[in-house]
């Protein structure tokens, strides 16, 4: 049974980390959440019915992550992003000029920042959907949320995006 | 060059964007947005921009935690008692057994020297030499049961606690209440 566990702690590992990372932006909180959350999983492994897991994992994240935004705001703590170099690791790019890689690097910093900015749900719909590549119906036991709100939200989000990045380059390039 | 806010098609068409992006309009909802795009270039820099963050978010890499945040889980859930139906280690068991059978052994030959006692007219008068040994041989044992305490997680051969505790005890008992020695009984020193 403990293999079993073990098992279940490493594949959805990453599911955890990940969210935890991009919600929170900052590596040290984005670390005790998962490890806060997996030792939960572990905790009560025995007794999760296993179609459910990956909802249930993903909404105590999510309310773990809650958790250390209102223990931020209670510290008045500004947090940035400190994901570039993570990102930046993992990120392929095909093209072969410099300049346009870092071209890309600077939209995906500016990207992932505002993707901090963002407000609920559409924070996190947009990592679980486009970040995640979940399905809307895993989205919607997720968050507990009507599978056509799901698909609303995702689009809104995106929208907001769109509009923040609007204000950090000024214009929209029409070439 | 942004939509001009007053473009009433530009704001018609721009909260559409992401879902024309995503092929989830209906061709009757998406064939105005198309013919708008086509004849309006900061609408159509719009949805480049729209396809930018599309396509960035879903090219932002999953993040594996780090293998100390696994490590302490692991020692965390071992902390708090987890791992508990992982099958003991033989290490650990023995120890333990082997000191319950001493408290029980003594237990034993407490209970039954009470019981001759109660039970005999005639108090038994052991010989001073009998009394030394058996002084020496209780806290020999009281001394063994606290050493087996002290070294759980350490291996204990199951022999030594009746061949240096149970038996010599047992013998030493016997002689006092007047009965004969078992045949096999090793002899005791200096008789």
């Amino acid at each position: 049974m403990t293999t079993g566990i073990e098992e279940v702690v490493a594949r959805y590992q990453r599911r955890v980390f990940t969210f935890a990372r991009y919600f929170l932006g900052h590596r040290e909180e984005a670390e005790d959440v998962t490890q806060e959350v997996l030792v939960r999983l572990w905790r009560h492994a025995e007794g999760l019915d296993a179609e459910r897991l990956g909802s249930w994992l993903l909404k105590v994240t999510r309310n773990a992550c809650y958790d250390r935004l209102r223990q931020r705001r209670s510290a008045a703590a500004v947090v940035a992003p400190d994901l570039d170099a993570e990102v930046a690791e993992a990120a392929v790019s095909d093209d072969p000029d410099p300049a346009a890689q870092a071209e890309a690097a600077e939209f995906r910093h500016q990207l992932v920042a505002a993707l901090g900015r963002l407000d609920e749900p559409y924070r996190s719909v947009l990592i679980l959907r486009e970040i995640q590549d979940l399905q809307y119906q895993e989205i919607s036991d997720a968050l507990e949320m009507p599978l056509n709100t799901v698909r609303v939200n995702i689009h809104r989000g995106r929208q907001r995006l769109r509009e923040l990045l609007k204000e950090v380059y000024g214009h929209v390039a029409t070439a | 060059m942004s939509p001009r806010p007053e473009d009433e098609s530009c704001a018609a068409v721009l909260p559409l964007l992401e879902a024309y992006l995503d092929g989830e309009l209906s061709p009757a909802a998406a064939a105005p947005v198309r013919d708008h795009l086509a004849s309006c270039p900061a609408c159509a820099a719009e949805l480049r921009l729209a396809t930018a963050i599309r396509d960035g978010l879903r090219g932002l890499p999953e993040l594996d935690a780090p293998p100390t945040v696994l490590l302490r889980v692991r020692q965390e859930a071992g902390r708090a008692g987890v791992l508990a139906f992982r099958p003991p280690q033989p290490a650990l068991r023995r120890p333990r057994l082997a000191a319950l059978a001493a408290v029980l052994a003594v237990a034993l030959l407490g209970a039954t020297l009470l019981f001759q006692l109660l039970r005999s007219p005639q108090p038994v008068q052991p010989t001073p030499q009998e009394i030394a040994q058996a002084t020496a041989q209780a806290r020999y044992a009281l001394a063994y049961i606290g050493r087996v305490s002290r070294r759980a997680g350490l291996e204990l051969k199951d022999e030594i606690l009746p061949r240096h505790l149970v038996e010599p005890a047992a013998r030493t008992l016997s002689r006092s209440l007047g009965e004969t020695p078992e045949p096999d009984a090793a002899p005791r020193q200096g008789s």
